[in-house]
């Protein structure tokens, strides 16, 4: 999984910001070419990712900030593009030549303050809920492949577990896990950030750590916003 | 994992020539370019003692088959394995002469053989006056660097192919701290690297023959081959716009080895700074 510090963008700039294209506003703005600079390595990744989802993350360095209605909005010449970001900030990122050649910036549609960009690595979501252990733990190998190809320091790691993280006011938060031997029991719940560098710990998350060998299945009630692989 | 914020805008400086940017994924068919022009203040050459300041301009070109220009610098990213960036590299070296007192050397030399007096250094305080000329030379070799973390990475470079008799090599071997964010747009870049050298590349550029001391005046000097420099550097990048960028660098280089002890050595520290503004394409 890419760590912060892969790439960080905060948009504070208080400068008149001077554009070949659109007028960037100062302070609300990253380059879509540094952008996909980022978000291409995933694409170009050739190791199994069948489990995963990349998205571009903006990240506030404020705790507590509502990306509700917020959106990214790529404004180039050729290509009018808004994404809007979920819960957590992410935003699936479109990988356009055009773009990337008009060297346009991405807009924030609200001031939200200093944030940083980066690229998001998580596990997808099942429509049903349930999660199969061996799966998860396909799926995180795959997630550190991903990490290892990028950064070689991280050969040392292990996969340790999963966190799932939930939306601050879901209806519902948690975790059952089901196992071989017929017993049933919930996941303690506990608050954190999403992912690792996020400033804002305030998450409902559930810790899944591997273990043993017996077939378990964990459900999920409510669908959590993101599945993130822990390394260890 | 990306390199993103690697960006090293080299100049047409000696001093920027260690930079080189990291591999940069792109479209196909597309490319990444910044040109621009500032200020450099330097000195007048390899350890000399009196500055100059001139115009910078500023190149960085990345295609997307790998191929790059970067101030003096041209290369081709061979790698496709992210962590590790190879292939040849290219670099212009540029001439060495008197520096503007091309015309008092004619000047003073004629002097110098109808007194069969003092020899040019010594009548003008200029130790490269006498000194043979070195011709711009194109050296060829290749690039090595590995990223011990997406943000640090060791550097290293062979070149063949400096000095009027196109036979000096260097080497150079460093590390990188790529893309550290002090500020919102904000990013610094540190570099140290050691630079050695073979005993004709250091004889070419600080070595004294006995005819180059009959003219110049300068200690014959027999220069060995070995460590040359030390060099430490930092870059400064405000990035104001998608498309506009302030650019500022500064290295600090210290002479080591016979380099240092060459008669045409007057300050074996010295300071590069340049400051310039570029447009990225």
């Amino acid at each position: 999984m890419p760590t912060a510090s892969h790439f960080t963008t905060c948009c504070t700039l208080a400068l008149s910001a001077l554009t070949a294209g659109a007028p960037a506003r100062a302070g609300d703005w990253v380059s879509y070419r540094d952008a996909y600079r980022a978000m291409v390595v995933f694409e170009k990744y050739g190791g199994q990712k069948n489990f995963l989802q990349s998205q571009l993350q903006v990240a506030p360095q404020e705790r507590g900030v509502s990306f509700e209605g917020v959106q990214l909005t790529l404004a180039g010449k050729t290509n009018q593009v808004n994404l809007p970001l979920d819960p957590l900030g992410r935003t699936p990122f479109p990988l356009l030549k055009g773009a990337y050649d008009e060297n346009v910036a991405l807009m924030l549609s609200r001031k939200i303050g200093s944030f940083s960009v980066r690229p998001r690595v998580s596990i997808a979501l099942q429509p049903d809920g349930v999660y199969e252990d061996v799966e998860l733990r396909a799926a995180c190998e795959q997630a550190l492949g991903f990490a290892r190809y990028g950064d070689g320091s991280l050969r040392t790691r292990q996969c340790a577990g999963v966190r799932f993280v939930f939306a601050k006011r879901a209806a519902e938060i948690g975790v059952r896990v089901h196992r071989g031997d017929g017993s049933d029991a919930s996941l303690a719940v506990t608050t954190s950030a999403a992912f690792s560098g996020d400033s804002d710990d305030g998450y409902p998350t559930v810790r899944y750590r591997f273990a043993g060998s017996e077939r378990v299945q964990l459900v999920t009630a409510y669908p959590p916003l993101a599945i993130v692989p822990l390394f260890e | 994992m990306t390199k993103l914020f690697a960006l090293t805008l080299a100049a047409f400086s000696s001093a920027a020539c260690a930079q080189m940017p990291a591999t940069n994924p792109m479209p196909d068919g597309s490319r990444d370019m910044y040109v621009g022009l500032g200020v450099v203040s330097a000195p007048r050459y390899e350890g000399g003692r009196d500055r100059e300041t001139s115009a910078l301009p500023v190149l960085q070109v990345q295609w997307s088959n790998g191929l790059f220009v970067s101030g003096m610098r041209a290369g081709l990213h061979l790698s496709r394995v992210p962590g590790l960036e190879w292939g040849p590299l290219l670099e212009l070296q540029p001439r060495r002469d008197v520096d503007g007192a091309g015309g008092a050397v004619d000047g003073i030399g004629e002097m110098r053989i109808g007194l069969v007096a003092l020899p040019l250094a010594a009548t003008n305080g200029n130790r490269l006056a006498g000194m043979p000329v070195i011709e711009r030379r194109l050296l060829g070799g290749a690039f090595l660097n590995y990223y011990l973390t997406p943000d640090w990475r060791v550097t290293g470079s062979l070149l063949y192919g400096a000095g009027n008799a196109r036979d000096g090599m260097k080497f150079d071997i460093g590390v990188q701290r790529l893309a550290l964010e002090v500020g919102p747009h904000h990013r610094l870049a540190f570099d140290a690297a050691l630079g050695f050298a073979s005993r004709r590349y250091n004889m070419a550029f600080f070595g004294v023959s006995e005819s180059d001391s009959f003219n110049s005046g300068n200690a014959v000097f027999e220069a060995g081959g070995g460590l040359k420099d030390l060099r430490l550097g930092a870059r400064w990048n405000w990035a104001w716009s998608p498309a506009w960028m302030l650019t500022t660098s500064a290295q600090a280089t210290h002479l080591l080895g016979s380099a240092r002890s060459s008669p045409l050595v007057e300050r074996p520290t010295n300071l590069t700074v340049s400051t310039a503004i570029a447009y990225r394409f």
